[in-house]
């Protein structure tokens, strides 16, 4: 069966992360389970585990390592961690968040400290640039969940450098448009799709958007990158998000046919230690 | 057939690749190719012939003997569709044969004077030959020709072809005992005699026996043959030429090699013949003399009998080739790859269907719904097979522009087309494919308002499907019954001649941007497919070829796509308006339900002609706003009114003059003469429209509109038999409508207050252009600023140039081109029509460019929906209007071209007031065909007029 982690730190971020892992789990009709590595003591993660009523497996090694290699595990569809320990700490990730979440090469969600976190995620939201790598992110749901409809709002801005060159009668324009933007760029199909379009800076209003339409999810396709001047749309939306947001690994493709979603799992040499639960 | 012939072919070898395949016609010599001598029985070759031609070959027979020689050992007469012509008498004389019998259809006769001077040369080359020692004789006066004996002597008297070397080697035996160097010098003689005669172009020919002196030779039957196949819809990489004196003879190219005309150069060309001399590198040594032919013709009758694909030309300029299936981009080469027939339209899906795929059938004028929501009916479809396969990588689907076919290669290979000579005919082969369904009894399906009637035949493991769509099913079984009589060659035969005929009156040549050339005829392509011809022509903004924009019909069908048809095809000009003229009555229930007198047509219409415009509309920005075109973008009227005077101009159709046109400019007029507003000092103002610049809502005094209703009033006022107050009140409005044109500056403003508002030059802001610069801006801004959409006031210069101001083009070019965003997909192409009038080649071909390619490129990322059939009539406009500069003027037309310096010459082919042309232009000047056309250097213009 799969399983959707939650990786627990001491942070206020906790409850947080469980409540999305659960959702996530919900939605995917997977297992869950927490998951420590204890640096400073376990008594915060445990006692949000235990109040969630979900197991918590106890880690060993550096955290960043030891978060990977458990989330590496071939039945694992998702990653669930902190943003960062509190509201005002590291933007847009805690470095134990950003060093996970480049390393780990499966979805991984994001949770902010302060996060407003459904019960289910009965809307998600899905930014698409209008590129082939950005349009395999939903795939990950597609793929994981099967036959599960989803209400997905999907969203394109307009920035400056991609504003079209015409628009005739909007009026007929504007459906047609986007008819043929989500037959090329949301090809996975989530069931209900709509596209909302707005003009101006994509980290600015993925947010906004998403919560002008309540959604409860963000899910945005990146490389992984988060280097100084990479990855603005993800650490826009990282800073400025209060909804959990999952960063699903997609390749540079220019082909479709070249596309895999999700990247193969990397072989793992388990030991009895870290392969056991606690 | 004799067992000994039999035999051979059996032991002939198998024919080379380039042969083995299926060719749409034959070109033939006749003595040596495919016959022996004149004594042979041809009655093989005959049952071949008419076979062939039962199944849809087009062969025709080259030869210098005259034509008895040839049908009395031939004798065939096929019954089509396939033609069979005897090109005789060294090119002089052309006959078709067919079950009517054998009758000449064309001749080219000499004049006295060249009949003389015909008999000057033969006596004149007789003579220079005898005064080198050899004894010469003109044997007969044939037709346009005069035959001198080389070797009036007994033993010569008539050699058999198998004494070729024989009869040569004597002959140039003889010539060198008298000093002269063979063959060839005898030519040369016989060449500066006919010079000497004044024979312009004359023919010297020999083959061995005698020297021939003619007006024609082989090459002009040669030539005539192609021209007819071309009118067939053959192009010349689908014909097989054969002969058997390819090689040269006696240091003279062999009599065949004239068959190798220029016309003739992705031809396939092969010799039957001995050739001792070898054969050009162009033409495929078969030997083997005319059983050989007879193999090649048995092997043509195999492929056809067991049905197989016709082959498309490959000619890249008139090729569209698409490789795969591109999940991005597979709607947009759906709607490209569209065949269409003026009634019906259908998307070059892949036949197994694809995951990417977007099939969709269209049939014109056939609406479902209410209100906005009216949109066409999608169709059943008739080209999808009922065991789809997904398309492999490996489909190419190959659309030929000339003849309207789209081939389909890959899991199955399939021809499909819609007959443009039966529009609403379909037609698809299949070739023999392991996974093709069952075969399935005839069938009809329906959809609101539509039947389609289909039939299935399977044949050596392949399918072929007839259908025909009609608004009954009796109408459709009717179709369908009368196609499967015809049979699927013969509708090829129709179809592929109808598409020839449609281009010969419509193609453009531009010489020196080959790139630019297949862009063109895609969109002649699809403005010819997308237009019936009979009854009436419900033309939406995407044409057949999607339900972008449901289909509903625009000022785009009247301004845009109608002024193409009206040069090349007037018929289906005049079916677009009747589309108007039927929609008449629900246009004056428009006008009197706002109060209004005479007719209003609406912005988007439909089936009943009521307006069907959206009122709402979501912007790429999230809002939703009002829209307000239904309402207020009245220039509509207006523009029915020009089609009809365009259609006019062009055919001067009398009838149309003198009765729906009449009604139109009279019922129009009316609408604007009771829609302007006089005010206290008398001028005429229309308040509150949208002009074609639609950033910009509601405004007063639209120049464009203005403009167009004051021509209106005035070209109503100018019919007979009017009453006189209305035509007096028609021509006072007319006077009274101010057009906001400044003397000073030459520049007409835009709508009252334009100049007033904030002077953004969105050349100088956007990153680039085209741009929605409402998009960029926000609708807003873009209101309160001097930015277009479109060309408005520019409008009236390409539409309307005898309407404004002498000489306003340029400042009014300078001043609105960088405000407009071109952010209208119909913008691009008036500008580049404006900017060549102005010179400006630069900016022009870039415009020019921009339209030619904007869906191939999908440039507004909805092509998948359709194409842009008014684009892709501004870019004829653009070529034909702003580059040759062609204006009907009266009775005749007036040119006043403009060729880049990157163009060598710009050839257009239209048809004025019924009479078909062909303006070419070059740098060094204007010239017209056929010779019916005379044109005249007049100032700065040619005069083009029928003689």
């Amino acid at each position: 069966m799969n399983k959707v982690l939650a990786a627990l730190d001491n942070s206020l971020a906790g409850t947080a992360v469980v409540a999305t892992a659960q959702a996530l789990a919900e939605l995917f009709a997977a297992e869950i389970e927490a998951v420590h590595v204890p640096t400073n003591g376990d008594r915060s993660a445990r006692g949000t585990a235990e109040a969630a009523g979900v197991p918590l497996r106890t880690l060993s090694g550096p955290v960043v390592e030891a978060l990977v290699e458990a989330g590496e595990a071939p039945d694992v569809v998702a990653l669930v961690v902190g943003a960062r320990g509190t509201p005002a700490g590291r933007r847009p990730l805690g470095r134990t968040a950003a060093a996970v979440a480049t390393a780990l090469r499966k979805p991984i969600v994001v949770v902010p400290p302060d996060a407003a976190v459904a019960g289910a995620f009965r809307r998600i939201l899905v930014p698409l640039e209008g590129s082939l790598s950005a349009s395999l992110s939903p795939a990950w749901i597609a793929e994981v969940a099967p036959g599960r409809t989803v209400d997905a709002v999907a969203l394109h801005i307009h920035e400056e450098k991609s504003i079209p060159a015409f628009t005739d009668q909007p009026q007929h324009e504007h459906a047609a448009w986007s008819r043929e933007f989500l037959r090329r760029y949301l090809p996975s199909g989530l069931g209900a799709v709509r596209l909302e379009t707005r003009v101006g800076h994509t980290a600015e209003l993925v947010p906004r958007v998403a919560e002008e339409h309540d959604c409860d999810l963000i899910v945005l396709g990146w490389s992984q990158e988060l280097s100084t001047g990479r990855a603005p749309v993800v650490r826009g939306t990282l800073e400025r998000s209060r909804l959990p947001v999952a960063l699903v690994p997609v390749q540079p493709v220019t082909k479709l046919e070249d596309a895999i979603a999700i990247p193969p799992a990397r072989t793992v040499e388990r030991s009895s230690a870290t392969s056991s639960r606690s | 057939m004799s067992a000994a012939s039999a035999s051979r072919r059996r032991r002939s070898p198998a024919l080379p690749a380039t042969v083995a395949r299926r060719f749409e016609a034959i070109v033939f010599d006749w003595d040596g190719t495919a016959v022996p001598d004149r004594a042979a029985d041809a009655s093989r070759l005959r049952e071949l012939v008419e076979r062939l031609c039962s199944h849809g070959l087009h062969l025709g027979v080259v030869t210098g003997t005259h034509v008895e020689n040839v049908d009395r050992q031939l004798g065939a007469r096929p019954r089509g569709p396939g033609r069979l012509h005897l090109c005789v008498n060294r090119g002089s004389e052309v006959f078709r044969a067919d079950g009517d019998g054998l009758r000449l259809v064309d001749r080219r006769q000499a004049t006295a004077a060249e009949d003389a001077a015909l008999d000057a040369a033969a006596a004149a080359t007789v003579e220079a030959l005898a005064q080198c020692g050899v004894r010469a004789a003109v044997v007969s006066q044939r037709l346009n020709r005069r035959k001198i004996d080389l070797i009036p002597e007994p033993e010569w008297q008539d050699p058999p072809k198998a004494r070729i070397g024989e009869l040569l080697a004597a002959v140039e035996q003889r010539l060198r005992d008298a000093g002269l160097a063979g063959l060839p010098a005898a030519v040369e003689l016989a060449e500066g005699a006919a010079s000497e005669a004044g024979l312009e172009d004359a023919r010297v020919s020999s083959d061995a026996k005698h020297v021939e002196i003619g007006l024609t030779d082989k090459s002009d039957g040669a030539r005539w043959l192609l021209a007819e196949l071309a009118r067939c819809g053959v192009g010349a990489g689908l014909v097989l030429i054969a002969g058997d004196e390819f090689g040269q003879l006696g240091g003279l190219p062999g009599s065949d090699s004239l068959l190798l005309v220029p016309e003739a150069a992705r031809a396939t060309a092969v010799s039957v013949g001995a050739e001792p001399t070898g054969t050009p590198a162009d033409v495929l040594a078969l030997g083997g003399g005319p059983d050989r032919f007879l193999e090649l013709l048995a092997d043509q009758l195999a492929r056809r009998r067991r049905g197989e694909l016709p082959e498309l030309d490959p000619d890249p300029a008139w090729t569209l080739t698409v490789d795969g299936v591109d999940p991005l981009f597979e709607r947009v080469h759906e709607s490209l790859l569209t065949l269409a027939d003026g009634r019906l339209g259908t998307r070059g899906t892949p036949l197994g269907g694809d995951a990417a795929a977007d099939p969709g059938c269209y049939l014109a004028g056939a609406y479902t719904g209410t209100g906005p929501e009216t949109a066409l009916v999608r169709c059943p479809e008739w080209s999808a097979l009922s065991r789809p396969r997904p398309a492999a990588p490996a489909l190419r689907r190959r659309l030929d522009l000339r003849t309207g076919l789209l081939r389909q290669d890959g899991p199955a290979s399939s021809l499909l087309f819609s007959s443009l000579a039966r529009p609403a005919t379909v037609a698809l082969r299949v070739q023999k494919t392991p996974w093709l369904a069952p075969r399935r009894e005839s069938r009809v399906l329906t959809a609101p308002g539509v039947c389609a009637a289909l039939a299935d035949t399977r044949r050596d493991g392949g399918l072929e499907r007839l259908g025909a769509y009609r608004s009954t099913e009796d109408e459709a079984r009717s179709a369908l019954a009368s196609a499967e009589a015809a049979g699927f060659e013969q509708l090829l035969a129709e179809h592929r001649e109808a598409w020839a005929a449609r281009w010969a009156d419509a193609d453009v040549v531009i010489e020196g941007e080959p790139e630019l050339q297949l862009p063109v005829r895609l969109a002649l392509y699809h403005l010819i497919g997308s237009v019936a011809d009979e009854g009436e022509a419900a033309v939406g903004a995407r044409g057949l070829s999607g339900d972008g924009y449901h289909g509903h019909v625009f000022w785009d069908s009247d301004v845009f796509v109608l002024p193409f048809l009206a040069a090349t095809h007037p018929a289906a000009a005049r079916a677009m308006l009747e589309y108007r003229i039927r929609r008449l009555p629900a246009a004056r229930q428009a006008a009197l339900h706002l109060g209004r007198a005479g007719a209003r047509f609406p912005w988007e219409s439909a089936g009943d002609g009521a307006d069907v415009t959206p009122t709402l509309a979501r912007l790429p920005s999230g809002e939703t706003v009002a829209i307000r075109t239904g309402e207020l973008e009245e220039h509509v009227v207006g523009d029915v009114a020009w089609a009809a005077a365009c259609y006019l101009d062009w055919t001067g159709d009398d009838l149309f003059a003198a009765g729906p046109a009449r009604e139109l400019f009279a019922e129009t007029a009316r609408y604007w003469a009771s829609r302007v507003r006089l005010d206290a000092d008398g001028r005429a103002h229309i308040y509150g429209v949208i002009g074609p610049d639609e950033y910009h809502e509601p405004v007063d005094d639209n120049a464009f509109t203005n403009v167009l209703a004051r021509w209106n009033l005035r070209r109503a006022a100018a019919v007979d038999d009017l009453e006189e107050h209305e035509r007096a009140n028609w021509l006072a409005i007319a006077d009274a409508l101010v057009d906001g044109y400044d003397e000073a500056s030459g520049i007409y403003e835009q709508f009252a207050g334009f100049f007033a508002l904030e002077p953004l030059i969105i050349e100088e802001i956007a990153p680039r252009r085209p741009i929605a610069a409402d998009v960029l801006l926000g609708a807003e801004r873009i209101a309160g600023a001097q930015v277009l959409k479109q060309a408005d006031v520019l409008m009236l210069h390409h539409l309307l140039p005898d309407e404004v101001a002498r000489g306003s083009l340029l400042p009014n070019l300078d001043f609105y081109e960088p405000r407009t965003a071109h952010g209208s997909s119909l913008s691009p192409a008036v500008h580049a029509s404006l900017l060549a009038r102005a010179g400006r080649y630069r900016s022009a071909l870039a415009a020019l460019r921009v339209a030619a390619r904007l869906d191939l490129d999908d440039l507004t990322a909805s092509t998948a929906g359709g194409v842009h059939l008014a684009t892709m009539g501004g870019v004829w406009q653009a070529l034909a209007f702003g580059f040759a500069g062609v204006r009907p003027a009266g009775d005749r037309l007036r040119v006043e071209p403009r060729l880049p310096p990157e163009w060598n010459a710009l050839q257009i082919a239209l048809r004025f007031h019924g009479t078909p042309l062909q303006l070419r232009i070059e740098r060094q000047g204007v010239s017209v065909t056929p010779s019916r056309w005379t044109v005249e250097r007049a100032d700065e213009h040619w005069e083009v007029t029928a003689t």
